[in-house]
Order: C-alpha cells, then structure tokens, then sequence
C-alpha cells in the first residue's frame, strides 16, 4: 500500500520546484503513476510511505509536442496512448504505433507516460528503444539560485543500467526530442506470456528508408530490448544494411550475423533464436511498410508472416 | 496529514468528499461512495475489474491517485444501466452467457463498451485487442466476444433490436439447451454484491500478520503493542480459540492460527480488527514475534527420507495419505510386452487466479449467532468443523456463502472464516476481510505438484499388458484436500483403459511449501498427463496412430475399472471420435506431420498472435465513416 502525506498537482514548473524544496528528501515524482502503484505492494517495494507525492502531469511544457521537418518533440507526460491517435506523430515516428500496440493495454496507455517509461529505465522498456531508433534526445531541468537551468543528453547514454538514468537530484525531465522519420517504414516485433500487459521477454524496433524504386535500403534503424541490462541499437547489422540492395538473401544474412547482444540472466539460448527471428520479420515487414518492390519477397515471404 | 478536497461529476451526479491524499480513485468509489459495481481483483492494474470512464476515457481505476480525478467526470458500471433498463452491450452478455462467476464482468462490460465507442464496426480480432486489458479466468473469453460482436450488430442494425427478447421456446425442457442464467442481470449491472462489496454499520477492517518463515518455532507473540494503539479493537492468536483448534477437508491438521509453530510462508499468526485498513495494518507491524528456526524441506520425495524434518508429530513420515491399488500380477504383464517404457513425468504447483480474492464478512447476530458471509465452496462442512473450534452449539453458527467470484475448488478450505469469527465474537462488532492478490497467491491453496513415475507394457499390436505407476505429491504444510486428491489420482490416472494388470500408488507428503489443495479436476490432471505422453510415445515407438492406441485399449459399454466400478455406459469412443475429427487429425505416428497439414487454416484454427488489428483496412475506415 502508498501511503503519503501530501499529493501535490504541479501546475508549472516552478509549482513542482516549489513542491520539491518544499519536500527535499521525502517527495517521489510522479506523472501517469502506473507503476508506482504496483511498486509499493507486497512482494516488492511492500507497504511504503512517502511524505509527498509530486504529480508533474499537468504541467503545460511537459504536454507540449512539436513535429517539425526533422525533429520531433515530446513533452515527458505524453500519454503513450498518443502514439495511436495523433496522426501526425505516428507519421513522424512509424514505427511508435506497432510499438504503442504492445504496451500494456490501451487504458493503461492512458495514463502511462513516455517519460515514465525513460525514466524507470526498465531493460525491458517497450518505448525506450523505438525512442533510441529515432536518436533520442532527453531535455532535464532543475532549479538553481531561483533560476531554471536546463541540459540535454542523448537517450542511449542517459540510461545507465537497470532502473538507473543521469538523472540528478532534483532534476525533471521535460522533454524527448526524437529524428522525425516519415516515409520510413516502420515495425515492432514482440514476444511476452499473453498478448497484453505483457513485460518483453524480446522486443525490437525496426526503421527503414528505401530508394523511390523500394529496391535500395537507404538507412535503416534497429533498436532491441529484453536481452540485456540496457536497450540499445544494433550497429553491426545497420552498418551491414544501409546502402545494401534489399534481398531476402541481405535480410538472411544480417540476421545470422553473429551479435553479441544478450545478456540477460536468463533464457541466453532463446533470446538470441528469437532476436534472429524478429530481425528477420522485422526487416521484412518494415521494408514492405517502406514500399519495397514486390517482386523482393514474391517467394520468401510466406515462411516469415 | 492535510486531506484532499475531491469535487468530481460521478455518474452524472456532482460528489464533494474529503479522502485522504494516499487513496486512489477505486478506494474513492468503493468506500466513500459506496460503487461497488467495479471490483478490486489485483490492485495492480493487470485484471481491469476496475475499469471506469474518466472524462471519457476507459482507465484502470486502481492505477490511478484520487486526486487525479479532481474536477473529472467518472462513469462506473452502475452508470451504464442507471434506468434498470440494461444497456445493449449487458443484454448481450445476459443473452450471449457471457457471465459465469461475473467478478471480471463489470470491467469487461465497460472496456467492451469503450471498445465499441471507440469503433462500432470493430472485428472480432479488434474487440480480442481492445479487450486485452481485462482478465476473465472462467470463460475463455469466446462467450464474451460473443456478446460483444451481439451488440455490435444490433447497435450496428444488422441484428434486431428483438434478438435479446426472442426467448429459446424450450418448452420446460433443460437438458441440452442453452439457458439463460437467472443471476446474470446481476451480474453485469455491477448490483451483485460479493463478500468485499459488503459493508455493515460499526464494521471493523481485519488484516493478518503471516508467518516470513517456512518452518519455525514460536517462542512467544507480544501482540500489547497493537492492542494498545487507537482505532485497534482486537487482536487476536491462537490462544483466543476456545474449542478443540483444527481445520482440514480429511484430516483437521490445521489450526486457525499457527499454534506452537509455524509451517509455511503466509501461515496466519495473528489477526488485528480495526477501525479502519491503514490502522489494521499499522498494527501488525507492532506485533512482534520471537522464532527459532527449524531445518525445513520443500521436496516431497527428500519429505520421504529418513531422517527428514518432520512436519507434523502425527505423521512422523510426513506422508499425508498412501492410496495403493493392485490388479491382476505386474510381473506376467511385464513379461508378456513386447515393449515396455519408463518415464519421469512432472508437473508444478497452479494457482487458481480466480478473479476475487477471498474475503469474508462476520457478525455475532442479536440471537448470539456467529455469522459468516464468504464466497466459500463447503459451507456446511465448516459450519462443523467452526462450531467445535468455537466451542459453540452447530445452531449458533451460521455459514452465508456469498456470491463466488470464481473458485475451481480454490476456495473449498475455512482458511480465513476462523479469523474472522473469533474477531467478531471478541470486539463484538462486523468485522471484513479482503485479501489482496498477493495474499491470496502466497497463502491459500495450490494445485498439488507432482512427480510420477510411470512404467507401461504393450504388446506390439498396441495392448497395454501392465502398468506400474507411482506419483509422489507434494501436499504442503497442511493436509487440505490432499488425501482426496491421492485418492481421486488412483482412481482416474490411469485413464479409460483396460489394464489387466496394474500397481498404482499416489502418494501425498507433507512438506514445508505452500499447502496444496482442490483444484479442477482433483488429481487427474497430473496422472493422465504421465499416463496419456505414455500412450503417445508408444504410438511413436511401435508406429501406431495415437487415436488408434487408445481405440484399442478403451474401456467400452459393461467395462469393469480398476477400482471395481462397473460402467454401463463409456463414452470414450465418441470423445475419440471427435477429437480426432476436430483437430483435423490425419491418420499417422504422432511424430510425422500430416502430409497435407489439414490442421492448418481451418476454420476455429488460432493463426500466431499479432496486434494492430485496429490499424485496420481502408474498407473498415470507411464503414467505421
């Protein structure tokens, strides 16, 4: 059970400073509060008490979204809903609704906030990852001598480990700003126990970028979870990829390439078969969603849907 | 602690309360303004029972702090049929017997109808998906998809609006019919009221201080601390009981409290009533408890070794129950196989995941009748067993069964009905009990894990010559059902076919694990598995058909089993029959694939797991326009 004192709404930045000085040392941030709760229940955190509560969700900048030609940003209390029903992000980010579509389910997505998901730097997050596909940028601030200060860093080097980000004392984030990528095609591939509400055994991005004639791979963008403490990209097989005329024989032989991607406690053998898999659907699929020539995967394809 | 001040639109009604700042919006609706329709089933968003509308959007109740909901317009299950005329979508799950222990379904009624808001041509693979936040542990869910594709059309105009009210004409007939349950408009209103829904003028909040240890002597209990803070009304240890303490469904080897030691994780030690849940649990941690630890086991066959730390005095073996049965002589059948295969089969301990978690309501009446009210699966049985432990005549106790938000034989053991009546019968007042989910896993009852090893003879032409087959299972701390399931076991496992000789033993032990319990099926779950893998590996060594094994060796019409039951009538060879027709079995050893894999595509046949059903087809946009 949660208990707190105070449950304090922020409704500016400088309302949740003031809530912070206010609670130096006792106060937890919170914004969609969807894995709060369940963290203070036996068997994990247990009964736990926490003299304020600060919810940062109704802070008008971390609800902005901006969509521009190249950039993308998205303010940290975004629900993760939004990548489902904003047209505009989902064209900006291709890849965020197959990924959306795994996440938990659809009412938790509601209040599940992709800051949240940054910031509890979960080796298993779903959104972190197709967030690093983009070439995250995380926005923090703080408050120094009455005076917001704020910093920047790339999303892939501020998860440090399980659980643990560069997040300061006293800081919040404010902002994701991500590559916009339209015209990619885009897929998330996934395994769990059940279909919903399922935490990632594996799970993967994948982004890619065809010539007009959907016959050259021009950029491609892949970004896995699940396997190891922190979700990162696969630069092996993106170096091996990008330029490459796309063949089923190219997708074949970059998802055999020998990778030394997992490292997870557990299920080394069966993590490292379904990463094969998922590279190999998940090429395909996303360079279909890309507008590859058809004639590409005429005969494969049916051994891979 | 500074209080909040809440002002919400609830049901189309304006609501003013001051709640506390650590409650969430289910708390909210449940204790302060008495909605009892949307249930707590996991308190961690996982089961959607407390799915409610928020502005509009459907949100798990649970996951969300009160003080989000500030100047919010909510709308739970009662919302939905506030006329008493039911919605269409609760029709549907009326008609469609969607409804069966109905804990989940005010949850999945209302994702069902913000599914349906969010696109009223949704398909049955998008309803599938944007149900997918919401568990049902009865059904299965096709009867719910059901409903929700009933509702769809009618809403939709393909089915009329009469389709509900058109009443099968079955004439008084039953049997083979599909009929309507009574108490599902009930059910899916939200108006059926579950033990944890109940609330009484004056009611104390229970919570339990459980053992951390798995096998330990109590030195002493200091409960002064607890007793002595304010809001606490009574404490209560196994010196409160005043009759003869011990429950069980065969052996009354369990005290309502442990008494003298502990025997397992979650053991019940004390229990505190108090004014209110944060109070009853504030207690418990000022209960303290003195242990001296005890060498414990966890594995049945290691509980079977001599010199193993036993369990319980009576049982200086640690075997709860040894049920052997032997037929003909093993030895000429072994002799006459042409084959024989010896296999290791295991199987774990399963939780029942029943959507409600125990809870219970007690009350000393004005009569001075102790009175229960609890979703309890053998309430006549307890009511005996009670009256002994509360030294009190069988007419001044009485058991109430509530509505049973699921059970599967999970809720069959007075676990936690002791509790609560002594704590009535000392503060005098109703008392309530709810179990969270975790204290429901860690605590009640499992389906007993086993271990079997199986020795099968079969003459080259697929007769099974002799059996020799031994399951050891691992009871837990506490005797329960156990002896019932061994026997059961012995009586099923070695399915329905005609063994002429055969040695059966199931062996239940006492161990320092969970205690192990009734579970569907009792027994025969764990034994056919070993015995029908057996058959099957046979079918592959001697190049059979897996159908044709068991054709051969089937009892039929007159079969005599080997408990000695005379059978009139066997259905099994239907059964085969359709089975075999259902999966689109092509004829062969069960290890080749059919040639032509007529398994694959049919209709009823699950394709692998894909979302984004709702990405959907231009022609569905345009309908959806």
């Amino acid at each position: 059970m949660l208990l707190c004192d105070h449950y304090i709404t922020a409704r500016s930045l400088g309302e949740a400073f003031d809530a912070m000085d206010a609670h130096r040392g006792g106060y937890r941030i919170v914004a969609g509060a969807t894995d709060t709760l369940p963290w203070a229940r036996e068997g994990r955190a247990g009964d736990v008490h926490v003299p304020a509560l600060i919810d940062v969700s109704a802070i008008p900048e971390l609800n902005e979204r901006r969509i521009g030609p190249d950039r993308v940003l998205i303010g940290a209390a975004t629900p993760i809903q939004r990548f489902l029903d904003d047209d505009a992000l989902m064209r900006a980010m291709p890849a965020a609704p197959h990924c959306a579509i795994w996440f938990a389910d659809d009412q938790i997505r509601a209040l599940a906030t992709v800051g949240g998901n940054v910031v509890n730097a979960s080796p298993a997050a779903d959104v972190t990852p197709c967030l690093i596909a983009h070439d995250a940028v995380v926005e923090l601030a703080s408050r120094r001598d009455g005076r917001i200060v704020r910093r920047t860093e790339k999303l892939a080097s501020f998860i440090r480990g399980p659980g643990k980000t560069g997040l300061a004392d006293g800081e919040i984030l404010l902002s994701v700003t991500c590559d916009a990528l339209p015209g990619y095609g885009g897929t998330f591939e996934k395994v769990g126990h059940r279909r919903s509400l399922v935490i990632s055994v594996v799970c993967l991005t994948v982004l890619m970028k065809l010539d007009p004639g959907g016959r050259v791979i021009e950029d491609v963008r892949l970004a896995i979870a699940g396997v190891r403490p922190i979700p990162c990209r696969i630069d092996a097989v993106e170096t091996a990829l990008r330029g490459a005329r796309l063949s089923m024989e190219a997708i074949e032989n970059a998802a055999a390439m020998p990778l030394d991607l997992v490292q997870s406690r557990s299920r080394q053998d069966y993590r490292r078969d379904v990463t094969r898999g998922f590279l190999t659907r998940g090429l395909i699929s996303a360079a279909k969603r890309a507008g590859a020539d058809p004639q590409v995967f005429q005969h494969r394809e049916a051994a891979y849907a | 602690m500074p209080d909040l001040h809440l002002q919400a639109t609830v049901n189309g009604r304006k609501v003013s309360r001051t709640v506390q700042p650590h409650q969430r919006l289910l708390d909210v609706l449940r204790d302060d303004l008495n909605l009892t329709g949307n249930k707590e089933g996991c308190g961690a968003g996982e089961c959607g029972t407390c799915s409610v509308f928020v502005n509009g959007v459907l949100m798990k109740s649970c996951l969300m702090p009160a003080a989000k909901a500030q100047g919010a317009t909510v709308e739970t299950i009662e919302a939905l049929a506030k006329t008493g005329e039911l919605s269409v979508l609760q029709k549907a799950f009326h008609k469609a017997g969607a409804s069966q222990c109905g804990y989940c379904i005010p949850g999945m009624v209302m994702a069902a109808t913000a599914a349906l808001r969010a696109n009223p041509f949704a398909d049955r693979e998008e309803i599938k998906e944007r149900l997918g936040g919401n568990i049902c542990r009865c059904t299965g869910y096709q009867k719910i998809f059901d409903a929700v594709e009933m509702a769809r059309d009618v809403q939709n105009g393909a089915l009329s609006l009469t389709a509900f009210d058109e009443i099968d004409d079955g004439e008084g007939k039953y049997i083979g019919r599909n009929v309507r349950r009574i108490d599902a408009p009930a059910k899916v209103s939200g108006a059926l009221r579950y033990a944890g829904d109940m609330v009484m003028p004056g009611m104390l909040h229970v919570q339990v201080l459980r053992s951390p240890h798995p096998h330990a002597r109590i030195v002493s209990i200091d409960t002064s601390a607890a007793e002595a803070m304010e809001g606490v009304e009574g404490v209560i240890t196994c010196a409160d009981v005043p009759g003869e303490d011990g429950f069980g469904v065969f052996v009354h080897d369990q005290p309502i409290m442990a008494r003298g030691k502990v025997r397992y994780v979650g053991e019940a030690i004390a229990a505190v009533a108090a004014e209110d849940l944060v109070t009853a649990r504030k207690a418990l941690g000022a209960i303290k408890v003195v242990y001296e630890m005890l060498p414990a086991v966890f594995d049945a066959e290691e509980a079977l070794k001599p010199g193993a730390p036993v369990i319980h005095d009576y049982a200086p073996d640690n075997i709860t129950k040894h049920i052997p049965i032997r037929v003909g002589d093993i030895e000429k059948g072994f002799a006459e196989a042409d084959l024989v295969i010896d296999e290791l089969y295991t199987t774990q301990a399963i939780e029942h995941a029943y959507l409600e978690p125990e809870a219970g309501l007690a009350y000393v009446d004005h009569d001075g009748v102790v009175t229960i009210h609890s979703p309890d699966q053998n309430i006549t049985h307890h009511r005996h067993m009670l009256a002994k432990i509360i030294a009190k005549p069988i007419t001044k106790v009485r058991f109430i069964m509530s509505p049973v938000g699921g059970g599967f034989g999970g809720k069959e053991d007075m676990i936690y009905q002791g509790m609560l009546a002594l704590l009535a019968m000392k503060t005098r007042r109703p008392v309530r009990l709810v179990f969270t989910r975790e204290e429901s896993i860690a605590t009640t009852a499992k389906r007993h894990p086993s271990k079997t090893t199986l020795r099968m003879g079969m003459t080259r032409d697929g007769r099974i010559t002799a059996v020799a087959f031994k399951m050891v299972s691992d009871g837990g701390a506490y005797g329960l059902s156990t002896e019932g399931v061994m026997r059961k076991a012995a009586i099923l496992g070695a399915g329905p076919y005609n063994i002429p000789n055969l040695q059966m033993d199931t062996i239940g032990v006492y161990t320092n694990n969970t205690p192990s319990g009734a579970f569907r099926s009792f027994g025969a779950l764990q034994t056919q598995f070993a015995t029908e893998s057996h058959l099957d590996l046979f079918a592959e060594r001697l190049g059979l058909d897996p159908f044709e094994i068991r054709r051969i060796n089937m009892m039929r019409d007159g079969a005599n089993t080997h408990t000695k039951q005379a059978l009139k009538s066997v259905s099994l060879s239907r059964v085969l029959d359709a089975a075999e027709q259902g999966c689109g079995w092509e004829r062969g050893v069960p290890n080749q694939r059919g040639a032509a894999r007529s398994d694959l595509g049919r209709a009823g046949v699950r394709p692998p797991v894909t979302l984004g059903a709702r990405f959907g087809t231009p022609a569905k946009q345009e309908a959806a326009e």
